[in-house]
């Protein structure tokens, strides 16, 4: 999960990930950052996140996420 | 790659970019905004599919900020309708589209006005989609013919811009390794590259600009033993370092020698800094059958046992270039980590793990981008030879008039011209030492500054019997009524330490009175390093009127002889 975290921060320096629940609802993350954080995934988990993946609702939090690369076989 | 940063970035102020594109190329905008090095950019992607509206109106609220770069990024089948008929098999001619790519050219250059600089990536196809293999480099029938063609078309109309530069996409693409383009995204979001291509992009558009406000880098120095060939010479015997055919390792450090002559050869200077015996070192440069690289090729050497930062201060004094022009490039992780916390202005990259990558890794070096390549540029380690030998010819001859007389130093003052201008901005750009008031100007601005009415700029050949220094000086003065002001007064530091400054000032001086100006004043800007020209011109300002020339403290020295070419 430091790992997904350290992602995030990249993306989005100074922001609290931990403490958010709904990343876009709270304005932690937008759209464009959603793309540059599937990517980050993709290169860090060697994963492929597939089109109708790419919704918030799979990167809306920690947990979202974590369930999202359970689903592709990637345990943190 | 992150080619750090340098140290005249202090002056640098953060500049403005408009986006442009027929995709969204907010990524793009997001990633330059958060590079580190100078300068800051602030990035304003405008909506996609408004290219020629932006290019064309320049009351686009797109052009709001006042942008100091545009970048025009588009896909050759949105942006002419002709190639995206062409790809779905639909009737059109090549010669619809390559017109088509002329008003796109055409409106990119009258888009050029508004701006310092405008970046067009070049076309491209997605290099990993097939098309028909038979028929794609037809002519007037397959698409990369045509593609290839368009491109060339934009290049030609541009070549009258020097302000519009075209970006190699294709480069981009095949150094990625993973795909340039995501259909995914496209679906999402009207992306239509990946974010490595973005990535890529962002690396590459920063070292464009860097090059042209000149924060390029200008030396490499290198360490000899297991750096320049394989092998210790001092250990192992000259004979059986690892250099040259037919040992494959001696291949890849044939082939890196050669990647650094090739740099040597467009102006970047090249140093050794090697903890070995100078003399035995140098006998193995001079004498190896397959040295690449001969002692004539480096400006300055440190060889000795001493500390290598210590070392690269003394080459950086020798050479009077600041240490955030080195790069440094060291096998030895220890060295290079000692450099990197003792002088981190170097920039002093990890080398490649195989030595078969190190000639292309010299090549994907960024810090290096320039945006004129003169003749200056191609003779440079020639100067600095030429500077060692005249070094040598003080250290030998006695009092310093006599030397400088001996010298022959002969200066040439000629008006700026169109000619002249790429080297005048570049040294005006990249100066820092003797550089009145730091401004720096691109090509355009600084032609459209020169011919105002009531502005002159000066520039000056220097030379002297061991050769020619080319164009390194340069003044510019602004007249209003009585009063004329140096606004530039510029010395390439190839030129120091021999009364050349005196001889500008005394000419630039002269021609304002003779054009009727009684009173010439030229205030300084204190940078971080242009203390040397301060200083010069502080023993030139009369008592008692602050920044004012008192005529009696400048003339022309009778050891320079000053002609003028009209």
């Amino acid at each position: 999960m430091k790992d997904v975290i350290a992602i995030l921060n990249d993306i989005r320096p100074g922001q609290d990930f931990s403490g958010a629940s709904d990343f876009f609802g709270q304005g932690v993350l937008d759209s464009l950052d959603l793309i540059a954080l599937v990517s980050a995934l993709e290169a860090r988990y060697n994963m492929f996140v597939d089109v109708q993946e790419m919704v918030p609702d799979n990167f809306r939090s920690l947990a979202a996420i974590q369930a999202l690369l359970a689903r592709h076989g990637v345990s943190l | 790659m992150n080619d750090s940063t340098n140290g005249n970035a202090a002056d640098i102020g953060a500049r403005r970019m408009l986006l442009a594109g027929d995709t969204t190329l907010d990524p793009l905008a997001r990633l330059l905004e958060r590079g580190a090095e100078a300068p800051k950019l602030r990035c304003s992607a405008a909506p996609y599919g408004q290219v020629y509206q932006i290019l064309l109106d320049g009351g686009h609220p797109a052009w709001t900020d006042n942008p100091d770069y545009l970048l025009v990024w588009t896909a050759t089948h949105l942006t002419l309708p002709s190639v995206g008929k062409l790809m779905r098999f639909e009737s059109t001619t090549h010669d619809n589209a390559l017109r088509e790519a002329e008003q796109f050219a055409d409106a990119v250059i009258a888009a050029a006005r508004r701006v310092g600089m405008v970046l067009v990536p070049a076309w491209a196809l997605p290099a990993h989609e097939r098309w028909i293999q038979t028929l794609t480099w037809r002519h007037s029938l397959g698409l990369a013919n045509l593609l290839a063609r368009a491109n060339l078309v934009l290049a030609e109309k541009f070549a009258e811009h020097p302000n519009i530069v075209m970006l190699d996409t294709g480069y981009w693409q095949a150094s990625l390794g993973r795909p340039a383009y995501d259909q995914r995204m496209y679906a999402v979001a009207k992306i239509l590259y990946s974010q490595p291509l973005f990535e890529k992009a962002a690396s590459e558009i920063r070292a464009v600009i860097r090059g042209s406000l000149g924060l390029g880098r200008k030396v490499i120095v290198c360490d000899l033993d297991n750096t320049l060939w394989g092998g210790v010479a001092g250990d192992d015997g000259p004979g059986a370092i690892k250099l040259g055919a037919p040992d494959p390792l001696g291949e890849c450090f044939h082939a890196f020698q050669s990647a650094l002559k090739g740099l040597r050869s467009r102006g970047i200077l090249l140093a050794i800094c090697s903890k070995n015996d100078e003399a035995f070192a140098l006998s193995v440069i001079a004498d190896h059958p397959a040295m690449v690289l001969r002692k004539s090729d480096f400006v300055a050497w440190r060889i000795n046992w001493k500390d290598k930062a210590e070392n690269l201060v003394a080459l950086a004094e020798e050479l009077n270039l600041g240490l955030d022009s080195f790069v440094f490039l060291d096998d030895s992780p220890q060295e290079r980590e000692q450099i990197r916390q003792i002088l981190p202005q170097v920039y002093t990259p990890d080398l490649p793990a195989s030595p078969s990558d190190l000639a292309s890794f010299v090549s994907s070096l960024t810090c290096f981008e320039t945006s004129t390549l003169g003749q200056e540029d191609r003779a440079r380690t020639d100067m600095y030879q030429a500077e060692r030998g005249r070094r040598e010819a003080r250290e030998l001859g006695g009092d310093v008039e006599s030397w400088l007389r001996s010298l022959e130093i002969e200066v040439r003052a000629a008006p700026l011209r169109r000619e002249t201008l790429p080297r005048a901005a570049q040294l005006l750009n990249k100066t820092n030492q003797f550089n009145l008031s730091l401004r720096r100007m691109d090509d355009a601005s600084f032609w459209s500054w020169a011919t105002e009415p009531g502005n002159t700029v000066y520039v000056f050949r220097v030379s002297d019997r061991f050769g020619d220094s080319g164009l390194t000086g340069l003044a510019s003065v602004s007249r209003s009524g009585s009063d004329a002001r140096i606004v530039d007064f510029v010395m390439s530091c190839r030129v120091m330490g021999k009364k050349v400054e005196e001889a500008l000032l005394g000419y630039t001086v002269a021609q304002a009175h003779a054009g009727g100006a009684a009173r010439v004043t030229a205030p300084a800007f204190e940078g971080p390093r242009n203390a040397p020209a301060r200083e010069f011109f502080a023993a030139k300002y009369s008592s008692g009127d602050d920044a004012a020339i008192d005529s009696a403290r400048v003339s022309v020295p009778s050891t320079v002889r000053l002609t003028e070419e009209s």
